[in-house]
């Protein structure tokens, strides 16, 4: 399992930045994320998208000291789907991650009780006991991959703060 | 009508035709070398004599065994069968070699019946309601293979009105048997194949995943769930009330609702061995765990 998020700026007009990830669940879809301001633009695209991205240099610069990156062992227990990810950025380990999804359910509020349960399995205190911020606004809509690289994304950004590892 | 003697009588013809054809035979080639020399008429006489005295008897066997037969009351309703004789050319029917046919397998459907008539009356489990009480003999029965298909839509729209989590929609793709694609909630989909208002068949998946009728989910869930839609079908099968036995089942996959999000009555969790409560309980609704079921 691979993320890698690039960052683009916008050079004319206020900064505006652009979030590159890839999901290898998802290995022929480029998902990008455009920031500007409070609203956030979201864009599901064919790879060939990364190709523009490059021939946009003079638009948007790359900030590739700022690529990330989570990658592990993945492993399916019945319908459960665990990924394990050891996250870094530019080669420095920032912490592990734990991806959960219980695949069969699209309604995270139908399901969220069950994974839970399933992560205080083998997280014992560690599991969250609230869902994560970003699904909380959307636990009664239908699930996305889409989804998931936006708690990535949260995540991420988590991680770029911290200081220490987690 | 005893078939008995008719059979005697047939194979007493037989016999005759097959002796007159031999006597006409021996008739016909006259005087052989195996005769030989000497008094070859007289021999060739005798022989005939034999043949035509066996002859006799064959016949006298015939008329015994003719006489054994009762004529039959009535005359034969043929049916449909009876418009043949309307055609004047028979070749042009070539019906012979399949009237055979069907008459040998309706013989045949007969003999079987009658055996397993005698094996399902001495088994006490019996699901269908064939050794039913005089008193219930004379209620007209309901099949619920033969329904008209508006009387069955008109059953599937009642129950869509009465589970509000449940939508349904009604498919005929063969002909009068309906094909109903159901969703509940927004946690699963079923398609279930009807044979008038019986339940043929039924696989239920996942909310995102597409529907027909021969694959299965991918998902361990749904295909446990299914699995245990199958015994449903069987414990709610009762032919004389079609439409309470289609209303309960649907009631049934309708508990599926809470699928993800109930705990199982037994152990009180959401898991066991990876797998939410996918048993409901037939009367009560109340769900379990495979392995927690009472």
């Amino acid at each position: 399992m691979i993320l890698m998020p690039n960052f683009g700026v916008v050079v004319a007009g206020p900064p505006r930045t652009v979030h590159l990830l890839n999901n290898s669940e998802q290995p022929a879809t480029v998902f990008s994320i455009l920031e500007s301001g409070q609203k956030q633009v979201p864009l599901v695209s064919d790879p060939l998208f990364m190709d523009l991205m490059k021939k946009l240099a003079s638009v948007y610069t790359g900030k590739q000291q700022t690529r990330m990156e989570a990658k592990g062992p993945r492993f399916e227990v019945a319908d459960f789907l665990v990924k394990l990810g050891t996250v870094t950025m530019n080669q420095n380990f920032k912490g592990v991650l734990v991806e959960v999804e219980y695949r069969p359910c699209v309604v995270p509020a139908y399901c969220w009780e069950l994974i839970r349960e399933f992560m205080q399995g083998f997280l014992g205190t560690c599991a969250p006991a609230q869902a994560p911020v970003y699904l909380q606004n959307r636990m009664q809509e239908i699930y996305q991959p889409l989804d998931t690289i936006q708690q990535y994304l949260e995540q991420f950004r988590e991680y770029r703060k911290a200081v220490t590892v987690r | 009508m005893a078939v008995e003697p008719l059979y005697n009588a047939l194979s007493a013809i037989k016999t005759l035709r097959s002796n007159v054809a031999v006597a006409f035979e021996s008739l016909g080639n006259g005087i052989r070398s195996d005769h030989g020399e000497d008094g070859k008429e007289t021999k060739f006489l005798l022989e005939l004599q034999d043949q035509l005295t066996v002859v006799n008897n064959n016949l006298r066997d015939v008329e015994q065994s003719i006489g054994n037969l009762q004529p039959p009351h009535n005359p034969f309703s043929l049916g449909n069968s009876g418009y043949l004789s309307h055609e004047y050319s028979h070749d042009r029917q070539a019906l012979y070699s399949q009237l055979v046919l069907s008459y040998k397998w309706t013989d045949k459907v007969h003999e079987y019946c009658n055996l397993a008539h005698a094996q399902l009356s001495q088994n006490s489990l019996t699901r269908s309601y064939t050794n039913t009480a005089s008193a219930k003999r004379r209620r007209v029965q309901t099949s619920s293979h033969n329904v008209p298909p508006h009387a069955v839509d008109k059953v599937i729209t009642q129950i869509d009105r009465l589970l509000p989590e449940m939508s349904v929609s009604i498919t005929r793709p063969f002909a009068t048997n309906v094909v109903l694609h159901v969703s509940v909630g927004r946690v699963l989909r079923a398609i279930i194949a009807f044979k008038g208002l019986l339940i043929e068949w039924i696989i239920v998946k996942g909310f995102m995943e597409s529907l027909d009728l021969w694959t299965e989910s991918r998902f361990k869930v749904f295909r446990k769930v299914t699995e245990n839609a199958h015994a449903a079908v069987m414990r709610f099968y009762m032919p004389p009330m079609p439409e309470v036995s289609v209303k309960s089942f649907m009631t049934w996959l309708h508990s599926f609702n809470t699928l993800f999000s109930d705990t199982c009555k037994g152990c009180g969790l959401h898991l066991r061995n990876a797998m939410p409560p996918t048993w409901r309980e037939f009367r009560t609704l109340e769900p379990y765990h495979e392995e927690c079921k009472p």
